[in-house]
């Protein structure tokens, strides 16, 4: 009898394509939005999370300028990090994996003809170690490179097929802003960041070359500090905080003119934000399908008064109420289940699109989707009930002599 | 059981508006029908015969007054109660032939089956073996746009009589259709109340189709004005 019914359903739908495709467009646009918006945002979150913990386990990194304090942003400091905090850390500090200093900077870089726009790090070679970076091909500098800040470099994967195609980079040279540089390795590739920022448009130089060649002063942007296997993070941070007090000579009294962040934090953090986010737009996307619902009372209005005269027939030769009403129902379920069906594909299309486009995971859930099947079906439900209990009232003999 | 008439209406009333605009469309009816009859119902618009045809085929309930079916207090039951009633022994032809648009012959004349939740095999052998009865042998797949007004109407009574109804409620079942083939349908009505002792009773303004009845009742204002035999008639 079910069943029965909706054959019924679907033969109805096919008998007025077009209006039921214009019915169904709402559920369709409402379902494929929170689909894709979901399956993107599950996406982002399992990249953010990877992104973080590409930049090292266990990472912690101190700057200057004030600890963010709730509401209020970071405060920059004018007095920078310095060699002799990274040598006090490297002295004093116990727990910690690697140590280094680096600093960053956007420089132009050019070979030949070619020039490319490339995020320059000097960097000693503990920042290697703490941030999981590994060379695949030449060698990291030595420490007597960055003692006497050697003119050589590693690069990223972009930059080499930018300059040098598929050829090998090493022992070729490069100009960086003004100094000129020999190639000794290359990096492992990393790919995009979740903000679609490219990890592999890099050039890495020992810190004394870039604070003489590429910045011209001796500050430290960022010290790195990877914490060991037994040593928690939290611990490692207040340690760090005691050392370089001491180092920057803070009084007691006095707020910290640095701050102590933990990656690991920062990644919860970030992909929580990620979660709220999707969870926000998901429900933005979810009003549209209060709108598909509202379209489909509105057509099973127009479709119980169209069949006025066939409800009669059914109620005369025998139709109880509750099979009108079923008929309806399932009428208005099929609709709205057809619309989460291509919504559902739509939306998983979309967000197969965004993943490549953003470079972020694929990730469609089984779960979501078993869910937009059932909320569609529980929307043509709550909405069809309305008409189709008005065709079920109805009076037979009146039914029966509507034109 | 047995012994009560198929039908029997006693002082039914039935009166629609309230206060000044009250309209009695029935004023104390007494009627009886026996099984196997067939009953012609004429009278002006008006006159009550399609209120006191809505009560016969249990659509509707009378104001006051008992209105017996099958031995059964008809004009108390509620809505799903006369829904069972008429599924199981109530077939209707309407003037306009009432069938589903866009459905085949078969799938309308199967339409009354599905109610009673027969399986679809069975359902399609009962419809064929009706349509058969009916003289439209390979029509099964046409559907209503594809027939001619008399092949609708012989397909309304197949999905009427599919059921084995004990009685078959007609209103103005020629109303829509030229000399010849009136009285076809009116021959092959005929033959069902001969043939299986299908009691009929039938709505009509036309008094040559009502010659085809054994009985015609005539109403005038709420009221029989008269309940002639066809053997008295003629």
């Amino acid at each position: 009898m079910l069943l029965e019914t909706i054959r019924l359903a679907l033969r109805s739908v096919r008998r007025n394509v077009l209006r039921s495709f214009l019915t169904l467009l709402g559920i369709v646009i409402g379902v494929a939005a929170v689909i894709a918006m979901l399956t993107i945002g599950s996406g982002t979150t399992a990249k953010v999370r990877s992104d973080i913990s590409a930049l090292g386990s266990n990472l912690l990194t101190v700057r200057s300028g004030r600890p963010a304090s709730p509401g209020q942003p970071p405060v920059r400091s004018n007095r920078p990090l310095e060699d002799k905090d990274v040598a006090a850390l490297r002295s004093h500090l116990l727990g910690a994996r690697a140590i280094s200093g680096a600093s960053q900077k956007t420089v132009n870089v050019v070979s030949g003809t070619e020039s490319l726009s490339v995020s320059v790090t000097g960097s000693d070679t503990g920042y290697f170690d703490a941030r999981n970076l590994a060379v695949i091909d030449g060698r990291l500098y030595s420490d007597a490179e960055i003692r006497s800040g050697a003119n050589v470099c590693l690069v990223g994967e972009t930059v080499r097929q930018q300059f040098f195609g598929a050829a090998s980079p090493l022992g070729s040279t490069i100009r960086v802003g003004r100094m000129s540089c020999d190639i000794i390795g290359l990096l492992e590739p990393k790919g995009y960041t979740g903000f679609g920022q490219d990890q592999d448009n890099v050039v890495m130089m020992p810190l004394t070359t870039f604070q003489r060649r590429i910045a011209g002063n001796r500050n430290i942007e960022t010290i790195y500090v990877a914490a060991d296997d037994a040593t928690p993070t939290s611990e490692l941070q207040t340690r760090i905080e005691d050392i370089i007090r001491d180092t920057r000579r803070i009084t007691a009294d006095k707020e910290d003119d640095f701050n102590v962040r933990d990656m690991t934090q920062i990644a919860d953090a970030m992909a929580s934000a990620t979660s709220t986010m999707t969870g926000m737009l998901s429900a933005v996307a979810g009003v549209s399908l209060l709108v598909g619902g509202i379209g489909i009372m509105n057509i099973m209005l127009v479709s119980v008064t169209e069949r006025t005269r066939e409800i009669g027939i059914r109620l005369a030769i025998g139709a109880h109420e509750k099979h009108i009403l079923i008929q309806f129902l399932v009428e208005a379920t099929v609709l709205s289940v057809l619309g989460g069906l291509i919504g559902i594909a739509i939306g998983l299309a979309l967000a197969g699109a965004a993943s490549l486009a953003l470079s972020i995971p694929f990730a469609p859930s089984l779960a979501v989707v078993f869910m937009a099947v059932g909320f569609s079906a529980l929307i043509g439900m709550v909405f069809g009930f309305f008409p189709a209990l008005r065709g079920a009232r109805l009076d037979p003999i009146e039914a029966l002599r509507h034109e | 059981m047995a012994e009560a008439p198929l039908i029997s209406f006693q002082q039914v009333w039935k009166t629609y508006g309230e206060g000044e605009a009250r309209v009695h469309a029935l004023a104390g009816v007494d009627m009886t029908i026996e099984r196997g009859d067939f009953v012609a119902i004429m009278g002006p618009s008006g006159s009550g015969k399609s209120t006191s045809m809505n009560i016969v085929g249990c659509l509707d309930t009378p104001t006051k007054g008992r209105y017996g079916f099958l031995g059964v207090d008809a004009g108390r039951l509620d809505r799903t109660r006369r829904a069972i009633l008429r599924n199981l022994h109530i077939g209707f032809v309407f003037q306009g032939y009432n069938l589903l648009p866009r459905t085949t012959a078969a799938e309308n004349v199967e339409l009354p089956l599905i109610y009673r939740g027969m399986a679809s095999g069975e359902r399609r052998k009962l419809a064929m073996q009706a349509l058969g009865e009916v003289g439209l042998d390979g029509r099964e797949h046409h559907t209503p746009a594809e027939l001619s007004g008399g092949q609708q109407q012989r397909v309304a009574i197949a999905r009427a009589i599919v059921t084995r109804p004990t009685l078959l409620v007609a209103d103005e079942p020629t109303g829509n259709l030229d000399t010849a083939r009136s009285h076809e349908i009116m021959e092959l009505m005929t033959r069902l109340n001969a043939d299986y002792g299908l009691t009929i009773v039938m709505v009509t303004h036309e008094p040559d189709i009502a010659g085809y009845a054994r009985r015609t009742i005539a109403f005038r204002d709420g009221q029989i004005a008269s309940d002639t035999l066809q053997a008295e008639a003629a």
